[in-house]
């Protein structure tokens, strides 16, 4: 804060009277429903589903034919 | 008492007001809220194309939303357009200033940007018969950390003179000027439904801002050092942060708090990037040890590494579907596993 002149400083405290006001969620809602989105997605999420890897853009999906 | 005095203890008065009213929302913790989750199985992932092609360190890269596609920058003075599949490169962007720091894909796939030392974004048609220039954006009075389009017409910058600005690409003014952080901007990320952004700076702090109305909504505080890496929860409840402090750490958006800390005795090195998998249960993060490591975002354990870059890995990035990772590398190498 050292570094702020007056219209700064000002500009500063006046986003931290801003930033007060919100409006905070508890943990003990916020948490499980973060965890439940994530547990819901993670069907569909490549790393964690190995079947939607069998499709793999990188991998050859059929041997090399000699031609 | 001076004015300066005066408005100085009302801020430190408010912040202590903002850490008693965080203190009353956290009525429980990850650890509980994710007791009943499986632990997430451990990671173990093949190289599956290694990108050679840029002589010197690789800075940063950005897939395209076609999945297939990516930009990549090096302080060889070139962004390289890749195809991920065939590891074949598209196109080549010589830059004015070989100082790049940043590059970005548009998500219609028409444009990228890039910037650096410069303390300029410059954006590129890639559609015109030859790679045209068509904007140099020049107001900042500091490096450009990081670049994000929202759309062929706006484009997002972060920045070493502290300010993230907000750019129509038809004029190539400001649009907004986005002012709080008092340390570089070194990092930015779009929320998935496009009204904010968060931003990570060498004030170790991380601010949540709205696009429109210029305001900064809330400041995340915890780490001890500078904050190089920053990501949007698909969800858009939370954030994830990487920092030179060797740790990366979750905020929870609606309780407006730190809630988890993914770091490991054994780890001494700052985190230089990161990303997350489709599900945000995964986040690959890339360090100065030339690691990128795998951690189960919901848990906090290590569940993997990738290590094969011989030198300090730069930017990690995960396309739009899920299905790989990209990691970018000082020792001019890109590597797509999965």
């Amino acid at each position: 804060m050292d570094e702020l002149d007056e219209t700064q400083l000002k500009n500063h405290v006046d986003s931290l009277k801003q930033q007060l006001q919100f409006n905070r969620e508890k943990t003990s809602v916020s948490l499980p429903e973060l965890t439940k989105w994530i547990e819901e997605k993670m069907n569909e999420d490549p790393f964690l589903n190995p079947d939607i890897l069998k499709d793999n853009p990188w991998v050859e999906s059929s041997k090399c034919v000699i031609i | 008492m001076g004015e300066m005095e005066q408005m100085k203890k009302e801020a430190e008065a408010l912040k202590t007001q903002i850490e008693a009213a965080r203190k009353a929302a956290h009525d429980t913790d990850m650890a509980s809220a994710a007791s009943g989750v499986a632990p997430a199985p451990r990671v173990q992932l093949k190289t599956r194309r290694t990108l050679k092609g840029h002589l010197a360190k690789i800075y940063a890269m950005h897939w395209c939303t076609d999945n297939r596609l990516m930009v990549s920058a090096s302080q060889d003075g070139k962004l390289l357009i890749w195809d991920s599949h065939t590891g074949n490169k598209v196109n080549a962007v010589p830059l004015k200033s070989s100082w790049v720091m940043t590059c970005a894909y548009a998500p219609s796939g028409n444009l990228v940007a890039s910037g650096g030392l410069d303390n300029m974004c410059t954006v590129y048609n890639l559609k015109t018969p030859v790679i045209k220039t068509v904007k140099e954006l020049d107001a900042h009075t500091g490096y450009l950390s990081c670049a994000r389009f929202l759309s062929d017409t706006e484009i997002l910058t972060s920045s070493g003179d502290t300010t993230c600005v907000l750019w129509d690409l038809e004029t190539g003014k400001q649009k907004t000027v986005f002012l709080n952080h008092v340390g570089d901007c070194m990092c930015l990320s779009l929320s998935p439904d496009m009204n904010s952004f968060v931003s990570g700076a060498c004030d170790s702090l991380a601010k949540l801002w709205d696009i429109r109305d210029g305001q900064c909504k809330q400041t995340f505080q915890g780490h001890t050092s500078d904050i190089n890496a920053i990501s949007f929860y698909p969800s858009g409840n939370a954030i994830i942060t990487g920092s030179d402090d060797c740790t990366c750490k979750m905020y929870d958006i609606r309780a407006d708090q730190e809630v988890i800390s993914y770091q490991d005795a054994a780890l001494n090195s700052g985190v230089t990037s990161l990303d997350l998998s489709a599900s945000g249960r995964l986040i690959f993060a890339g360090y100065d040890d030339f690691n990128c490591n795998i951690w189960d975002s919901l848990k906090g354990e290590k569940v993997g590494v990738l290590s094969g870059h011989d030198n300090r890995v730069s930017c990690t990035g995960v396309p739009g579907d899920g299905m790989c990772v990209c990691t970018g590398s000082w020792d001019s190498f890109l590597k797509i596993w999965n």
